[in-house]
């Protein structure tokens, strides 16, 4: 393994019942980089996402975070090691309010700090935390709101806030801009940008709008039936042939 | 060894009567994901239409009134479950733990309203003298009515089989356990199905509370709800939605708890209850489940 | 830093509420009335345990009665068979109860939703079996066993006494009350939360919601544990149907019928369960019933039928219980106020 890999797969595979879902994918995201991952619809990117964050068990292949083998780890000790993610339909925990839900990633990732004995509101820091990844995500307003009652932007937005908090080295963002107005498209790009920019994390991130991806991402990744077709810059990317016809040639 | 095998088949046989139960439970969790706690007040509906069939219909004590009192006590639990499906589960299509609860409800009140009807005593059930009758195998002897239930049993799984297997809606029925949304997006209505299911498990249900006053020699208002526990242990042992495994499952709790029991005063109710934990332990999906996503 | 100040505001309300009911307590001057409310009193208590689980932590468990047993039993045994007193009979009441919800719950929650319902159940089932079998000697070969008057303090025992059980039974609802309160509000009460919506994202935040579930489970053990204990002294004795099945239904119409997660919801439902049963069966006996016909009459003698009936209609009409009808009627109110 490179050593500037903040995470890397090798040959990874998921099959159900014989049907290849992810089949011997393999890919470095370098430390500090924007890698997006596109690719038609049913092409493996979410299952890639739920392998390398665990809730679904590999059928082949490993997975690595930074130099530690995790292919075998329950998701919990994964994200306990700096893996984050969001959800491509939104999980905020709705009943939950805004700022609770984002105290709980603090803290979580405070390792340990969980108390049966403390009430949860008078643990400080983790609401400090909590406050600032609010603010960053400009939700900051809208902390009692119970997170059911958000708009689906700003659930997106306190998706990414979570994963902020959470201290994360490297964010998967599962299609951030998913059923996102076109207005506030521009606005979510830049608190994606401001991720690896302002804060230093990892992004990984699959997602639909070609713009968005090609505007954000340092490097393209393009997944076509469970395969790999190429990673390499954008402007590689869309140049390439077999990428044209597998996927930009079509919805382009 | 004579006793060993006396209670053996005496095991099979209960077993026969607990997957009476665990089948159409399992089949309607692994269709509808329903857990239906209202199961146990179909077998004990159909108890009670055969007491009351051969007690006030024809209490001729024959071979005969004894079958059509079978075949009207699967009818009772078939149409019990139907209307529990019609007017209760339909409503809450996708509210699983709601459907579960109000499968509780239902149970509750059944269970009240038999012992408003009938009174707490159970009502004794007089099966025909013939099958007092033993058969004898070796030198042991084993009541005749064990071999009923083990044939009972036998006739519903074949009957199943041949169901699942070679009928249009058991081809639906079968898609519809792996993968319900895949049959639901290629268009086929699998409400039907849920109807059929809850029929098929409301009759063999039934049956098994006809076979249950024999086994029981009588019922009472929770007649049901006893089965029901070691049908429930019978569904996870042998893997929800699979019919082959509650089979096995049935015979495997059905002779521990007898056998157990018979050695050890009362301790067979509790080992099957280890053996559900040790399952879990070693193999959480059940012995031919599918494994839970 | 008062960051949920409406989620705080009924608890010196119901403070309130419990200080005036004691106080007029030596106005309810009926032993037997007195006897009918520690009981209820009681079962709100262990409604509230079993809210901890499914209304809090999402936990369908059909087993919860086997905890509510075995503190029961545990304090029984240990008071009817080696002498001790309530206190140290109490303290190994609740370890013994602690030691069984480990292991059932390190067992049961290796599988989720309704293999998880079953699981439970089987266990219980095999402690009512133990118990109804009357499995080594545990109560001295009758059917109850019975509570050892010399064990606990002279001002429980007697009908003369009866105030002071019902005095008891209000403790100890009181003292469930604040333990739930206290949980749900902690940090880990917030995750049992957040796992009750979606389990994987708390898994992905680094959180193991086994070891959380467990936590759970076993902290709502040994609540029902304790209020098993307080049980055997307001009752007299331990008996077979404390861990039956039955009770944990009970439960679970309880905390459904008055209201889902809210705490004071599972106190409703508890106090009017007990209440409503009891009544029921007296309006039967007083023949109010005589006018219907045999075949609707019978099963309505039942209370449980209506009951039932009522618990159905519930949960499919009325998802939130009495706590859910009553906010979307304070909402309604609030809102055509202003």
């Amino acid at each position: 393994m490179t050593s500037n890999a903040a995470l890397s797969v090798s040959d990874l595979s998921l099959a159900i019942g014989g049907a290849k879902i992810v089949e011997g994918v393999s890919l470095e995201v370098i430390a500090g980089e924007t890698l997006g991952v596109i690719g038609p619809n049913g092409a493996g990117k979410t299952s890639l996402f739920n392998l390398i964050s665990g809730l679904r068990p590999v059928t082949r292949g490993k997975i690595y975070l930074g130099d530690d083998d995790i292919t075998n780890e329950s998701p919990a000790s994964r994200a306990s090691k700096g893996l984050g993610r969001t959800f491509q339909t939104s999980s905020v925990f709705t009943l939950l309010p805004v700022l609770e839900n984002v105290r709980l990633a603090a803290e979580a990732a405070m390792g340990g700090s969980m108390r049966i004995t403390r009430r949860a509101y008078s643990f400080k820091p983790a609401i400090a935390k909590a406050e600032e990844a609010l603010a960053a995500v400009g939700l900051a307003d809208k902390r009692f709101t119970p997170a059911g009652a958000l708009s689906h932007g700003d659930k997106r937005r306190l998706e990414i806030a979570i994963v902020l908090a959470s201290d994360a080295k490297v964010v998967m963002l599962d299609e951030p801009m998913a059923g996102m107005s076109v207005e506030n498209v521009p606005v979510l790009t830049e608190i994606i940008r401001s991720l690896s920019r302002d804060y230093g994390r990892t992004v990984l991130m699959v997602e639909h709008h070609m713009h968005v991806v090609l505007g954000l991402a340092d490097r393209v990744a393009v997944m076509h039936q469970g395969e790999l077709l190429i990673c390499a810059d954008p402007q590689t990317v869309v140049k390439d042939p077999t990428v044209q016809s597998a996927y930009l040639g079509k919805s382009l | 060894m004579e006793i060993f095998i006396t209670l053996f088949i005496t095991g099979v046989g209960l077993g026969a009567l607990y997957f009476l139960v665990a089948a159409g439970l399992s089949l309607i969790y692994g269709l509808m994901d329903v857990l239906n706690f209202a199961h146990g007040a179909f077998l004990t509906a159909g108890a009670y239409a055969t007491w009351y069939f051969t007690t006030y219909v024809r209490a001729d004590g024959s071979l005969t009134s004894y079958a059509i009192s079978l075949l009207i006590a699967g009818l009772v639990g078939a149409l019990f479950a139907v209307a529990t499906e019609q007017i209760l589960i339909k409503y809450l299509y996708n509210r699983h733990i709601d459907q579960a609860l109000v499968t509780v409800g239902l149970g509750f009140v059944a269970a009240s309203a038999y012992l408003g009807w009938f009174g707490t005593d159970p009502l004794v059930v007089l099966p025909p003298v013939d099958l007092y009758n033993v058969v004898q195998i070796g030198d042991a002897f084993v009541g005749l009515d064990r071999f009923l239930y083990i044939g009972v049993a036998a006739i519903v799984l074949l009957a199943n089989f041949l169901m699942l297997r070679y009928t249009r809606i058991g081809l639906i029925i079968r898609a519809g356990v792996e993968n319900r949304n895949m049959v639901t997006a290629l268009g086929i209505d699998v409400r039907k199905a849920f109807t059929f299911v809850f029929f098929i498990g409301g009759f063999a249900a039934g049956l098994g509370g006809a076979l249950a006053t024999t086994y029981a020699s009588g019922v009472g208002p929770t007649l049901g709800d006893s089965f029901l526990i070691y049908a429930f242990i019978t569904v996870v042992i042998g893997g929800m939605g699979s019919v082959p495994g509650t089979a096995i499952a049935a015979v495997l709790v059905g002779t521990t708890q007898v056998l157990v029991n018979y050695y050890v005063q009362g301790l067979g109710d509790f080992v099957v209850v280890l053996l559900l934990a040790l399952v879990l332990l070693v193999r959480p999906q059940g012995l031919l489940g599918k494994v839970v996503r | 830093m008062n960051l949920l100040p409406s989620k705080y505001r009924f608890v010196p309300v119901v403070l309130m509420l419990l200080a005036a009911v004691s106080v007029f307590t030596p106005v309810v001057d009926d032993p037997g009335l007195q006897q009918t409310f520690a009981v209820a009193f009681l079962f709100a208590a262990l409604a509230l345990t079993y809210d901890l689980l499914l209304g809090f932590t999402g936990l369908l468990s059909f087993g919860h009665s086997l905890f509510y047993a075995a503190g029961a039993y545990g304090a029984a045994y240990a008071m009817a068979r080696w002498e001790w007193q309530i206190i140290p009979a109490t303290i190994f009441a609740l370890f013994f109860a602690t030691a069984i919800a480990l292991f059932t719950g390190a067992t049961a929650l290796r599988v989720k939703g309704i293999a998880f319902a079953m699981v439970t159940l089987a266990f219980a089932e095999a402690g009512h079996v133990i118990a109804t079998l009357n499995l080594w000697g545990l109560s001295n070969g009758d059917i109850t066993l019975q509570l050892r008057p010399e064990s606990v303090p002279e001002f429980f025992l007697g009908v003369n006494n009866t105030r002071n059980l019902f005095l008891l039974s209000l403790i100890t609802l009181a003292i469930i009350y604040l333990a739930v309160w206290w949980l749900t509000q902690s940090s880990v009460g917030r995750v049992w939360q957040a796992l009750r919506e979606n389990e994987e994202r708390v898994s992905v935040l680094g959180l193991r919601p086994f070891s959380f579930k467990l936590i759970a489970f076993v902290l709502a053990g040994v609540m029902a544990a304790f209020v098993g204990v307080v049980a055997v002294i307001v009752t007299n004795n331990a008996n077979p149907s404390m861990g039956s099945t039955g009770t944990t239904i009970s439960l679970l119409l309880m905390v459904i019928l008055g209201g889902i997660a809210t705490r004071w919801g599972a106190v409703i439902g508890g106090v009017l369960y007990v209440v409503l049963s009891q009544r029921l069966t007296t309006l039967n006996t007083e023949g109010a019933l005589s006018s219907f016909p045999e075949w609707i009459g019978g099963p309505m003698s039942e209370p449980a039928f209506i009951l039932g009936v009522i618990f159905i209609l519930v949960v499919m009409f009325s998802p939130g219980g009495i706590a859910g009808a009553l906010y979307r009627l304070k909402m309604k109110f609030g809102s055509s106020v202003k």
